[in-house]
């Protein structure tokens, strides 16, 4: 493999890329637009969240004597059991290592004093002045989740609120009765819905880009008979594949950091990572995409065959790779399939690293996951191409 | 070991016995299913004949440019080139001449290393097809122009340059004095999408000339060319006859082979004639290589 004849490749596509003005301005334009259309009208409902619950609470005893309640109790059975999976945890700490390694979304912690608290506070011999709090962390790199968390403890407050009502016998026209909740994001910053979109729509439109762009360019290799042409040639099919990875390499780095020059410009996102580590991953997801590219493209004779590949990828991975709402919130049966998305490592990693601030000891699962594809792809389509002599 | 030729297309292979695995010597068609009995074990047994290419070297004439033997290609049941023996010296400009479908464009991806032989062999410049040391001495041009379109011209000899390993400075010089060639000099930075149809195949052959090879293959270079143009290319390649290369070209133009300086005749993927323009002519009684052509079918046919 000759250096020189790879770079030849590479600067043969970025010439080209230069001279198809409109390619580029797509290039640019479409993750632009996914930014501002959907990261303003999405919304969706996770299910299936895993909260973790430090309860510390003491229960106390109601009806005389006769039995025994604890407040906190009722609050975690109120909690809808599609929307979260609860998790006892004896220490705070330790809630709060999981909740920092993405284990958990949320802690709700409450103190010992938190049902004698709120009986003081409303019975009529009790002190009006007792506060009772439960801490509820969120973690604050997904707006969707961390919103949704909210609702639903909210939601069971209000339900143990009534209950309580209903045990001390207060009027309903009573003031309503509130129950103090603090909230601490978790990963240092209060995510909007654009800032966790970000991360995940530069990974998306490299992968778009590179898939649908390199099937296009082999497809016309093949159609032009280029490719057959550099059969006699010294050109090693190494160097054809690695040296237009590099162009696209190029391209998605461009392509990344006009996204985040923009999205930084335009809607004030907050990136507290490294960002040549999210390039990185953003890179190793795009040149695994172009050997998947070169794999398809020798399955359509034409660009309109090559044009209907597009859905096949596209829709799987907008689906299920966690693009729009949590993985958690696939049906349990296809969440299996998202381990096969390449895009769901390559989103992870993103937000993990530009969000929460994670290093490559965080990531390094997804980065080798992501390293694998890219090689098997790869090598893939080097064997593919070796094999068009007919 | 020689290849020992058995019939049309039949040659002598070693398989392996399918109960012993003892080596045995066997002759057939490429792909056939033939029985044989093993001498080591004495079991019977059937065993599907190899089609890969023997790689049984051909006695090398230095000499020769091109040499085939008993070359045969066959697309599923169709024989698209059938046992041809061609010899080619250097300086030579040889043409394959024949209808569409007779072979010529099958011919020259064999000769190429583009297409492999379903059997026989074929060498050029010594080295047996496909090439690996003398791959650079080779230029192709082939039938559809082959050039990145959406790049310039300069970029796409750029590229051709560079994946010959020419250096910056020969790369330079190259460039120029092909487009001074096929004068292109003006269109050197317009896309080669722009371009006439025309223009693309004087794009193309300056491609296949940059690296300065010493044998040329040229797969119908004229098709779909106007008459004046076609003219300018036969000028082209008796310039660089005169320089030393050597030339391999298809046509089913028959009467342009009047430039060659040897021809032969294909029809079904068989040689049916071969010789200079004159000879072929004056075998036939005709007036042209195409009176010539059509009175050897006649022949050939009753």
């Amino acid at each position: 493999m000759k250096m020189r004849r790879l770079f030849a490749f590479t600067r043969r596509a970025l010439h080209q890329f230069r001279h198809d003005r409109r390619t580029l301005a797509f290039v640019l334009v479409m993750p632009l637009l996914m930014i501002i259309v959907f990261g303003y009208t999405f919304g969706g409902e996770p299910k299936g969240l895993n909260i973790a619950v430090v309860n510390n609470d003491e229960a106390i005893a109601v009806g005389g004597g006769t039995g025994e309640v604890s407040f906190a109790e009722e609050l975690l059975a109120y909690l809808d059991d599609e929307t979260f999976i609860v998790h006892t945890y004896s220490s705070q700490q330790e809630a709060e290592v999981d909740l920092h390694d993405a284990r958990v979304w949320a802690i709700l912690s409450f103190s010992s004093n938190f049902s004698s608290n709120l009986a003081q506070r409303f019975s009529s011999s009790g002190d009006a002045t007792k506060v009772s709090v439960v801490n509820i962390m969120v973690d604050g790199t997904n707006p969707t989740v961390s919103s949704s968390v909210i609702r639903g403890i909210q939601g069971a407050l209000q339900d143990t609120l009534k209950e309580i009502q209903s045990l001390f016998q207060l009027p309903v026209s009573t003031e309503p009765i509130t129950i103090d909740v603090s909230y601490d994001y978790a990963g240092g910053n209060h995510a909007e819905f654009i800032d966790s979109f970000a991360p995940a729509v530069i990974s998306f439109a490299l992968m778009m880009v590179t898939t649908m762009l390199t099937i296009i360019l082999f497809v016309n290799e093949r159609r032009y008979g280029t490719l057959q042409r550099l059969l006699v040639s010294p050109a090693k099919e190494s160097e054809i594949v690695l040296g237009y990875a590099l162009a696209f390499a190029i391209l998605g780095i461009f392509q990344s950091i006009v996204v985040l020059v923009a999205a930084i410009l335009l809607f004030h996102i907050t990136i507290i990572g490294n960002v040549f580590l999210a390039l990185f991953v953003v890179i190793l997801l795009g040149v695994g995409h172009q050997g998947l590219g070169i794999l398809l493209s020798s399955g359509a004779r034409n660009e309109l065959q090559a044009i209907q590949f597009i859905p096949l990828i596209i829709f799987p991975s907008v689906l299920l790779a966690g693009l729009f709402w949590p993985v958690e919130s696939i049906p349990g049966y296809l969440q299996p399939l998202s381990y096969l998305i390449p895009l769901r490592y390559a989103i992870d990693a993103e937000r993990a690293i530009m969000l929460r601030g994670w290093g490559l000891e965080g990531v390094w699962i997804q980065i080798v996951i992501l390293i694998f594809f890219a090689v098997v792809t790869l090598v893939g389509s080097i064997v593919l191409l070796k094999r068009r002599r007919e | 070991m020689a290849l020992n030729i058995c019939g049309l297309g039949m040659v002598e292979r070693r398989v392996r016995c399918p109960s012993c695995k003892a080596v045995v010597v066997c002759s057939g068609n490429p792909g056939e299913i033939v029985h044989i009995t093993c001498p080591t074990c004495g079991s019977l047994g059937k065993v599907t004949f190899p089609t890969d290419i023997p790689s049984v070297p051909l006695p090398v004439d230095s000499s020769l440019v091109v040499q085939t033997m008993h070359l045969t290609k066959m697309f599923g049941k169709f024989t698209a080139v059938k046992d041809l023996q061609l010899t080619i010296k250097a300086g030579e400009m040889y043409g394959l001449l024949g209808p569409n479908g007779s072979g010529k464009t099958t011919t020259i991806k064999m000769l190429c290393g583009l297409t492999r032989p379903t059997s026989g062999t074929a060498v050029v410049l010594g080295e047996q097809v496909p090439l690996k040391n003398k791959m650079h001495l080779i230029g192709y041009m082939p039938q559809d122009t082959a050039l990145y379109i959406d790049n310039t011209v300069h970029e796409n000899l750029r590229l051709f340059g560079e994946i010959y390993s020419l250096s910056k400075e020969k790369l330079k010089q190259r460039e120029q004095e092909v487009l001074q060639f096929i004068e292109l000099g003006k269109w050197r930075n317009s896309l080669v999408s722009t371009l006439s149809g025309g223009m693309r195949h004087r794009v193309s052959l300056a491609c296949a000339l940059l690296h300065e090879p010493q044998v040329l293959f040229l797969d119908e270079p004229t098709v779909g060319v106007d008459p004046e143009l076609r003219a300018t290319f036969w000028d082209y390649f008796t310039q660089l006859t005169q320089q030393g290369v050597t030339i391999i070209i298809s046509t089913h133009y028959l009467d342009e082979a009047g430039h060659c300086s040897r021809a032969g005749f294909l029809r079904h993927g068989r040689l049916i004639a071969e010789g200079t323009p004159d000879e072929l002519k004056q075998k036939m009684n005709a007036a042209s290589l195409e009176d010539a052509f059509l009175a050897l079918t006649k022949k050939v046919d009753s």
